[in-house]
């Protein structure tokens, strides 16, 4: 009777064995049948680091944090989905998150390249652009009485161009968009300023034209005209019609006002003569051809204006405007006097003499050639 | 007696087996996620991206090798814990790279802001000596501007660095000094043009 009870717990246990043996080798045949998403995490996790690389997360941010999320989410389920009974685990989710992040994360690297591409060549261009602007300052700006605004908005244009092109050294384009801009911002506001004042400078123009050809006319004869280009900075000698001498001419700050009384640093413009040669120790700027400013019309404008209250009571109409030497400066310095080299006006005084007739004008050429086409 | 010698061992076998069921290493997890976090805290993702981005990925990797270990029969985390230890090794070593960078940034800034401060005062010197009065008052008022740019700029420059932006002060000063360079030469031509007549 006992015997037969051990034999039945001996049987009872190598049944529970086997069951136990049976369903293990199901499981971890149930088990090893599932894939793990091991593999395809790893590579969302390598595109998402190449996509970092190719800066995915500023250039194609929308996508990059797209396809981030869908790795994390990844994770998340994977997590999830492990404490769940082994035999009960689904990974196909969790796949699907990581190939979805992977695909997005390709997509993500390739539109960074081709935007970072793109944006190189926009803010390369750009570049281009505002230096073409400055350079438009430079030219036709620079010289001009501007307020003190307007040449701190260049200065400012400048500095932040410069760093623009810092942070595009740097890869930093973004950093070099937004500086670009502010430095595009000043220009703009230098420009239209200065612009501004030389259109309304070249209102005159058509008076300077006949002015010019009248004094190029005078010289048909074979007598020697001087013809003064304000905007040009250059004092021609014509003689029959031609040019047979042109040279580097500075003026005062104020030079593109006409002027009207003393010391306002402004350049005349008209027809006036050479009324007295000044060798040297006669005078302190090498030497000098006075002129006769002002002449009748000066003084019918000064007398009106004053009547008009525009000028000061006690302002004076000013004199002592010169053609003379010690120029060469590289900038407006003269209280309203043409300043020439010392070796120009050596030249000059020896070709002409008392008498000679003197234009000086705002512009020989229009404002489309002075611009050359620029826009501004 | 023999019958009860197999079902004690049969059962201390499943004990056995259930038993060499390790824990998550999460003690290390939240180590090497401190760690990480620590090294971005130190602007590591800015003065070192490179080493940054492998840290990263290097996390990313471990937290990968925890939830494969969770995903089996019997979990084994010594992989993931070695990586977990790399991760936490590599923070510190990429901190300390942030760190270096930092206080080499630093360095070149201070040394620009110095010299920049001295080509600013060698300009004012150089104004002080340029064509003035009548000759030339306008001209140097032009300059005096595009200088007090660069002063302004240096300023900025101290403030950015006070605050801790390395990377967009380098940049500032150097503008500021390619600025101050062309005032000094655009103001040594005029001197010379002046002096050579």
């Amino acid at each position: 009777m006992v015997l037969s009870k051990n034999k039945k717990i001996k049987w009872l246990v190598i049944i529970s064995f086997s069951v136990v043996a049976i369903a293990i080798s199901i499981s971890a045949i149930i088990v090893s049948q599932k894939v793990l998403p091991t593999e395809d995490l790893k590579l969302a996790r390598e595109a998402l680091t190449i996509a970092k690389e190719a800066e995915a997360n500023i250039y194609s941010e929308k996508i990059y944090k797209e396809s981030v999320q869908m790795y994390d989410s990844a994770m998340i389920n994977w997590s999830r989905e492990n404490t769940r009974f082994i035999l009960f685990r689904d990974y196909d989710r969790i796949i699907d998150f990581a190939k979805r992040s992977k695909k997005k994360a390709e997509e993500a690297k390739e539109e960074a390249i081709k935007k970072s591409a793109n944006l190189s060549k926009d803010v390369q261009a750009a570049f281009v652009t505002l230096a073409k602007k400055i350079e438009l300052y430079n030219t036709l700006f620079k010289d001009l009485p501007l307020p003190k605004s307007v040449f701190d908005a260049h200065n400012k244009s400048k500095m932040f161009l410069s760093e623009s092109k810092i942070a595009h050294e740097r890869g930093k384009l973004k950093d070099a968009e937004v500086l670009f801009k502010k430095a595009e911002i000043y220009v703009n506001h230098a420009n239209i300023a200065a612009g501004k004042m030389l259109r309304n400078y070249f209102e005159d123009y058509s008076k300077w034209k006949r002015l010019a050809n009248d004094a190029i006319d005078a010289s048909r004869g074979g007598n020697k005209v001087i013809l003064v280009d304000k905007v040009a900075h250059i004092l021609y000698v014509y003689q029959s019609g031609k040019v047979i001498r042109s040279y580097s001419a500075e003026f005062g700050p104020n030079w593109m006002a006409h002027k009207e009384r003393a010391g306002d640093k402004a350049t005349p413009e008209g027809n006036y003569r050479i009324t007295k040669k000044k060798e040297r120790g006669n005078t302190i700027y090498h030497k000098a051809l006075l002129i006769d400013y002002p002449n009748s019309e000066d003084r019918d404008n000064f007398a009106a204006k004053k009547r008009k209250g525009l000028i000061s009571r006690n302002a004076g109409i000013g004199s002592l405007i010169e053609i003379h030497g010690n120029g060469g400066k590289g900038f407006n310095w003269t209280s309203g006097c043409v300043g020439l080299k010392d070796k120009d006006i050596d030249d000059l005084f020896r070709l002409v003499g008392s008498g000679t007739r003197v234009t000086i004008v705002g512009s020989i050429e229009p404002l489309s050639v002075i611009s050359e086409g620029l826009d501004f | 007696m023999k019958s009860k010698l197999i079902i004690a061992i049969a059962a201390m076998g499943v004990a056995v087996l259930f038993s060499s069921c390790a824990k998550v290493p999460q003690t290390e997890i939240d180590a090497a996620q401190a760690a990480v976090q620590d090294v971005k805290d130190s602007g590591a993702d800015l003065y070192v991206p490179e080493a940054y981005s492998a840290l990263v990925d290097s996390m990313k990797s471990a937290n990968e090798s925890v939830e494969v270990a969770k995903a089996k029969w019997f979990p084994n985390y010594s992989k993931a814990k070695e990586q977990l230890a790399v991760v936490s090794q590599m923070s510190i070593d990429t901190k300390a790279k942030a760190e270096a960078r930092k206080v080499e940034l630093k360095a070149e800034v201070e040394a620009m802001i110095i010299e920049v401060k001295a080509l600013v005062e060698e300009n004012k010197a150089l104004i002080a000596k340029a064509p003035r009065g009548k000759e030339g008052k306008a001209a140097l008022e032009a300059i005096s501007s595009d200088l007090s740019v660069a002063e302004t700029t240096v300023t900025e420059v101290e403030a950015l660095l006070a605050n801790g932006d390395l990377i967009g002060s380098n940049d500032k000063i150097k503008a500021a000094k390619e600025k101050a360079t062309s005032i000094k030469a655009e103001l040594e031509a005029a001197i010379a043009a002046k002096g050579g007549k």
